[in-house]
């Protein structure tokens, strides 16, 4: 029996297997977005075809056994962190500044949506169950039940072919929950800390700043 | 019934009624006095085209595409008929701010609203929450001894509340409104059942009467309150005395919108139209109402004695050019009905109603400060309309005479107006952007860990907006400087000179307080943050009581051609028929005395309602046989 010849090329299908391990989203879920081909001549736009490849190259590397981002070079972490936020939210980011000057980038380094679809098709709206405003509405009323709580970590790396074989690397999820009180010391830097302005593109929103114990004194 | 410019130019030259702007206001009046048989002439200085289902598919595209999904996100500049927006802010690193867009501002705070110039005005952004305003709230001079009182009492006004819900078309619960206190007849229901409440609004009631103490001392028990909303959800049976109430959808699809499907984008389009906008109005105008797009009032003109004749105005074809003609129109009655700033301008530039030294001055908001935490669990956050319910009970009575009264509104939609959630919060688990330095940052998250982060994070953002009555200040105020400062056509721009008083400041930081007890009470974690970033103050930012503090604006722009008894400390009267010129209109927020806790939509609405009985009247009159006329003059000389 022949294969069914691949509908997408083969670059296509190598930069999605690769963006299930920036993403955290199955291969099923990347492709269902329809947006693949674009994010991939976006990204080549704006790093520059070679540089693309190269980050690909690094990227394919720092892959195994599992990606983290100590694993590449200050430029190549940027891009990765890029390209993801390209999936998660259907725009190109602003950079930090460092690795635009190291790309000589032509272009203004300004956040851009690549295309209304794209906007819509993000998947930061399914890591917590939701629907991008303004697309996709679920129907009068669902506003009023309570939200499915969103996947384990384990449950996430299994839809993503990413179990890790070492068992003491992977921490429980009850591990998690407790980890979630010792993270809140430090986790601040993780949320988006408020804007100075309306016109702060999201890629520039600053990390929040842990509360201190009076609230907001001076 | 609508025209661009390139359509068939104005029929005649002379109208019953010429009413500036298409907006809420304007369009209630020209249907009103469309139905009673006048001649209207509707001017409308912005771009059509979203009356069809085509054009308001572009709006969507537009702002699906936009980086920053503000208010005006969804329409396309227009040199020849400029919108301020909230984009033109920014702050400064020493403090102080730069405002780069349509508005000239020199005040010592920046005024962070905007509103819309195109079809159907700022109608097309606007959440649609319509609260009435309260008894309370129309003589805190009298009772308080702060503000500017009303010449109208909420009970004048519940007869138009009852129709301007009608025009508006509202989702809401008449039981709990009376248990508030703003709607007093027994047997009243609104159009249609009220919008479901949202999951975050169930898990606030989870501390309905907890008691609350502000730093005033004033102690108040939570109760988590529904907003009455011109949202379409199911209609009522019981409405109009049994009559019922069929929603009106969309405009250019037919049975579409006719209920909330829960886009959660209302601010700044719903893509089902099942949000409420003047273009449904403007779909049931008469033939004997003419509406044109692209035509920019100039200038009100005087006529004799203290009448004016009509109006100038400039029509163009091209939105992105200043090439335009010059035109006027007569009138028996001249209506503005642009946006409270706009019209201020257009009376500042026709140097009119200037008796009082009002016109501009009082220029009003709804302050609002955001607070923002984590709840334990997830609670839903991005669904559904805006905000559903909210905290209503620091709003009346008690100590609002030692500060500002404000209203708690409980978002739906997450940390996005605090910190451009949830795209934001991609940007910081991901460690994207650099630091302050530029530099790439070492840590952060990829793969698993971002998308278990991101979904334990985002589905527990709890923000509370919380709008703060602003009261009447006659140093607040829109000016013009026409040597200075005009747009691309040659009208003067508006000067805003703007600040919060410290009855205001008092009730943003009272506000600041009572955010932390909620979200205590809550046992969610704050992440509410009004200090300075890197160096540069927030923009709104303010200190007051040894806080940090900062403001957004709501949209509520109110009190520029004040109401009230008097000619000489009033510009309108409470027909908002101008005291100077008898055949001159100035409708809309700009009438607006005081703006209490309520987005003030609907109260102008009711406001609009009561000027085009009077317009009727008016009109009646003039268009009297002179034998009648004469005949009564007769009799009461007799
Ligand atoms: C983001 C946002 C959210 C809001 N949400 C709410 C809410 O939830 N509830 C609420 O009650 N209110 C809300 N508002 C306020 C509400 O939008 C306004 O109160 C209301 O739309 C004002 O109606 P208007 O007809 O007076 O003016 P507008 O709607 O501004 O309409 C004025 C019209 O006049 C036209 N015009 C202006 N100048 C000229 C000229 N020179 N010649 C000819 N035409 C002219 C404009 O183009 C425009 O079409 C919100 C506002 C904003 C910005
Ligand atoms: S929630 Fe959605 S459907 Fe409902 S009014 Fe808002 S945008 Fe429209």
């Amino acid at each position: 029996m022949n294969p069914v010849p691949h509908p997408v090329p083969g670059e296509v299908v190598r930069f999605v297997d690769l963006s299930v391990h920036l993403t955290g989203f199955p291969v099923f879920d990347l492709h269902a977005t329809g947006m693949a081909e674009m994010y991939l001549d976006t990204a080549r736009q704006q790093v520059g075809r070679s540089r693309f490849d190269e980050f690909l190259k690094a990227l394919r590397k720092a892959c195994a056994p599992r990606l983290g981002p100590a694993k590449l070079e200050p430029t190549d972490r940027e891009i990765a962190r890029a390209v993801t936020y390209l999936w998660y939210t259907g725009a190109w980011p602003r950079l930090a500044v460092a690795a635009h000057a190291d790309l000589r980038r032509e272009m203004a380094n300004r956040e851009f949506v690549v295309t209304p679809s794209a906007y819509t098709e993000g998947l930061v709206w399914s890591t917590f169950h939701g629907h991008p405003a303004g697309a996709k509405p679920p129907g009068y009323g669902t506003w009023s039940i309570e939200p499915a709580a969103p996947p384990s970590l384990a449950e996430i790396e299994r839809e993503c072919g990413l179990e890790r074989k070492d068992a003491t690397d992977h921490p429980t999820e009850e591990h998690r929950q407790d980890e979630r009180a010792d993270e809140a010391a430090f986790a601040a830097h993780r949320l988006p800390g408020p804007r100075v302005a309306r016109d702060v593109p999201p890629s520039a929103v600053p990390t929040a700043r842990a509360q201190e114990p009076e609230g907001n004194p001076a | 019934m609508t025209a661009a410019a390139t359509g068939p130019e104005t029929r005649r030259d002379h109208y019953d009624a010429v009413i500036v702007g298409a907006g809420w206001s304007g369009s209630l009046i020209a249907g009103r006095l469309g139905g009673q048989g006048w001649r209207v002439l509707l001017l409308e200085a912005g771009e059509g085209g979203t009356e069809s289902w085509s054009g308001h598919l572009d709006s969507v595209s537009t702002y699906r595409s936009a980086v920053a999904k503000v208010p005006n996100s969804a329409y396309r500049h227009n040199t020849a008929a400029p919108s301020p927006d909230v984009l033109d802010l920014s702050p400064k690193k020493g403090g102080g701010y730069t405002a780069d867009g349509y508005f000239v501002q020199d005040g010592p705070l920046p005024y962070r609203t905007d509103y819309l110039r195109a079809l159907g005005g700022s109608g097309m952004h606007w959440l649609g929450a319509v609260p009435r305003m309260h008894a309370d709230d129309f003589a805190t001079g009298t009772t308080y001894g702060y503000g500017r009182d009303w010449p109208l009492t909420a009970k004048d006004l519940e007869p138009y509340y009852e129709e301007a819900e009608r025009e508006l078309g509202v989702a809401g619960d008449a039981a709990e409104q009376r248990k508030l206190g703003v709607v007093s007849d027994p047997d009243y229901v609104y159009p249609m059942h009220a919008i479901p409440r949202s999951h975050i609004d169930e898990h606030c009631r989870r501390i309905d009467g907890a008691e609350i103490t502000d730093p005033m001392e004033d102690t108040r028990t939570l109760h988590v309150t529904g907003i009455p909303q011109a949202r379409n959800s199911t209609p009522n049976p019981a409405y109009d005395r049994k009559k019922g109430y069929r929603p009106k959808g969309a405009v250019g699809l037919p049975n579409y919108g006719e209920r909330c499907v829960g886009n959660a984008s209302c601010v700044p389009i719903c893509p089902a139209q099942a949000k409420s906008s003047p273009l449904r109005v403007q779909a049931d105008l008469p033939e004997n109402v003419t509406l044109l797009t692209r035509r920019v009032v100039t200038r009100v003109l005087r006529g004799q004695d203290t009448r004016v004749r009509g109006v100038e105005y400039r029509a163009y074809n091209d939105p992105a050019s200043s090439v335009s003609e010059a035109r006027s129109v007569r009138a028996d009655i001249v209506v503005l009905a642009g946006h409270a700033i706009e019209n201020a301008r257009l009376l500042l530039f026709s140097e009119l109603a200037k008796t009082s030294d009002q016109v501009g001055r009082n220029l009003m908001d709804h302050p609002t400060t955001l607070a923002w935490a984590l709840a334990e669990r997830s609670v839903g956050p991005y669904r559904g309309p805006g905000h559903t319910s909210g905290w209503e009970d620091f709003r009346f009575h008690g100590k609002r005479g030692e500060r500002a009264p404000f209203r708690i509104e409980i978002s739906n939609w997450g940390w996005s107006w605090a910190t451009g959630a949830p795209m934001s919060n991609v940007t910081s688990a991901l460690g994207l952007g650099g630091d302050a330095g530029g530099t790439v940052k070492p840590d952060g998250l990829l793969g698993p860990d971002l998308r278990r982060k991101l979904g334990d994070d985002i589905g527990r953002q709890l923000q509370l907006q919380i709008a703060v009555e602003q009261s009447a200040n006659p140093k607040n105020r829109v000016t013009i400087d026409p040597s200075r400062h005009r747009d691309a056509l040659g009208n003067p721009r508006p000067i805003l000179t703007y600040d919060l008083d410290p009855h205001t400041r008092d009730g943003v930081y009272a506000a600041y307080r009572v955010s932390e007890k909620i979200f205590a009470a809550l046992e969610a974690t704050p992440y509410t943050d009004h200090k300075p970033v890197h160096g540069v103050p927030q923009l709104g930012h303010f200190r007051h009581r040894e806080t940090d503090l900062t403001y957004q604006g709501a949209g509520h722009g109110a009190g520029t051609h004040i109401m009230g008894e008097h000619a000489n400390d009033s510009v309108v009267d409470s027909y908002q028929r101008t005291h100077d010129h008898p055949n001159l209109y100035a409708v809309g927020c700009g009438s607006m005395p005081s703006i209490g806790t309520s987005n003030p939509t609907l109260t102008m609405s009711a406001l609009a309602l009561r000027s085009a009985e009077q317009i009727h009247r008016d009109l009646a009159a003039l268009n009297q046989p002179v034998v009648v006329r004469s005949a009564a003059g007769e009799k009461e000389k007799a």
